[in-house]
């Protein structure tokens, strides 16, 4: 979020990604796992920089030729850090570094995670709409506060063909259910957040009407009663042939606690909201598997 | 109290009576509205989410690769 807000706004930083570089952008805990073309080509690159210890986090940014020679690398923010990045790589870059492209084409399927055929994507966006004071944060620096304590976080939930049926015919599908609650009435808004386990799902109400007005409430809440959320359900779908048209919904309510890297929660019980549509197609972070299928995607599809 | 600090009570009441409104069907179409970012400049920069995509446009066009690689994905988990 801060990185897309501050550093990918820049008009200088977003001319060179247009203009002098191939922007990638991925989730590491996978790719430096992954035994196939792309998890070979990532270590090759990050193996000779200073997170070359693929059993913990190699997270950053890498600039390098397309052959895999790493010319700049660093685990900072702010703009002007990545600005002299990309000058150090524009500066250390051969006057040629030719490069076959890497023409074999095999997926770890350990850690591959692919939408079942006729899913739909649904753009997913929380908020935290009150509640914090200065202190409430992780950083000192104001402007990173303003960008963090104003986020509207994006993911994507995934809705299946089974799934899309029940709803046709006027039932809010359980497994829908749990995984909306689950893995995306979550406070994202800070950093990675921790999702629910089945059991800290106290109460969940789903209704759909023959008018396709989508009703219920939530409660979520751990074992130790420290994170929490309970909200109420509002929205609308359409359907045709058995297929979503809309999906528009938006859950609102309290929200308590924090995880381990969202910390800087406002304090007590905050207001949040989360919103849902369909997703246009036309984003590439439209492609982005869920976040909640990390590691698992049999348990975010509820199978 | 000053005209300043009135004002600034006045918008703080505001935020406080939005975030505390009841989910009707006013505030689901308020907030369906407000929480969808729109016209973001990061979404202008050509991303691509596939490594080896990113290095075949590379090699063809002679150009570097920017790698962003986080934990948890930097266009999609917060």
């Amino acid at each position: 979020m801060l990185d897309r807000e501050s550093t990918f706004a820049d008009p200088q930083i977003i001319a060179w990604l247009k203009d002098d570089f191939v922007p990638v952008a991925f989730d590491q805990w996978y790719v430096r796992r992954q035994q196939d073309a792309a998890g070979d080509f990532y270590r090759k690159i990050s193996g000779q920089g200073p997170r070359n210890n693929f059993e913990s986090t190699t997270q950053g940014f890498y600039l390098a030729t397309p052959s895999g020679k790493l010319l700049a690398y660093n685990n900072n923010r702010g703009p002007w850090r990545i600005r002299n990045l990309m000058q150090q790589a524009l500066e250390q870059q051969p006057a040629e570094f030719h490069a076959e492209p890497i023409k074999t084409d095999d997926r770890d399927e350990q850690f591959t995670r692919d939408p079942p055929p006729g899913t739909v994507v649904v753009q997913v966006n929380a908020k935290v709409l009150g509640g914090y004071s200065d202190s409430d944060s992780t950083t000192n620096n104001r402007a990173w506060r303003e960008i963090f304590q104003n986020a509207i976080s994006r993911d994507n939930l995934w809705i299946t063909q089974g799934e899309q049926r029940s709803l046709a015919k006027g039932s809010f599908p359980t497994d829908l259910a749990r995984r909306l609650a689950r893995f995306h009435l979550v406070d994202n808004t800070r950093g990675e957040p921790p999702m629910w386990k089945l059991e800290e799902i106290k109460t969940i109400q789903m209704t759909v009407d023959d008018q396709g007005h989508l009703r219920g409430s939530v409660h979520l809440e751990t074992a130790s009663g420290h994170r929490g959320f309970v909200g109420d359900v509002w929205g609308q779908l359409k359907m045709k042939d058995d297929r979503l048209t809309q999906f528009d919904l938006v859950v609102k309510g309290r929200f308590w606690g924090h995880g381990r890297y969202t910390e800087g929660a406002p304090r007590g019980k905050f207001p949040f909201a989360v919103a849902f549509r369909l997703a246009a197609g036309d984003d590439v972070a439209d492609q982005v598997a869920p976040q909640g299928t990390k590691g698992w995607l049999d348990d975010y599809l509820g199978r | 109290m000053t005209w300043s600090l009135m004002l600034v009570s006045l918008i703080a009441s505001t935020v406080t009576q939005d975030a505390d409104r009841p989910l009707d069907e006013i505030e689901f179409r308020r907030l369906h509205q407000e929480l969808n970012p729109r016209d973001e400049l990061w979404k202008t920069i050509p991303w691509r989410i596939s490594l080896l995509d990113a290095q075949r446009q590379a090699a063809k066009q002679d150009k570097l690769i920017f790698i962003w690689a986080m934990d948890g994905h930097p266009l999609g988990c917060t």
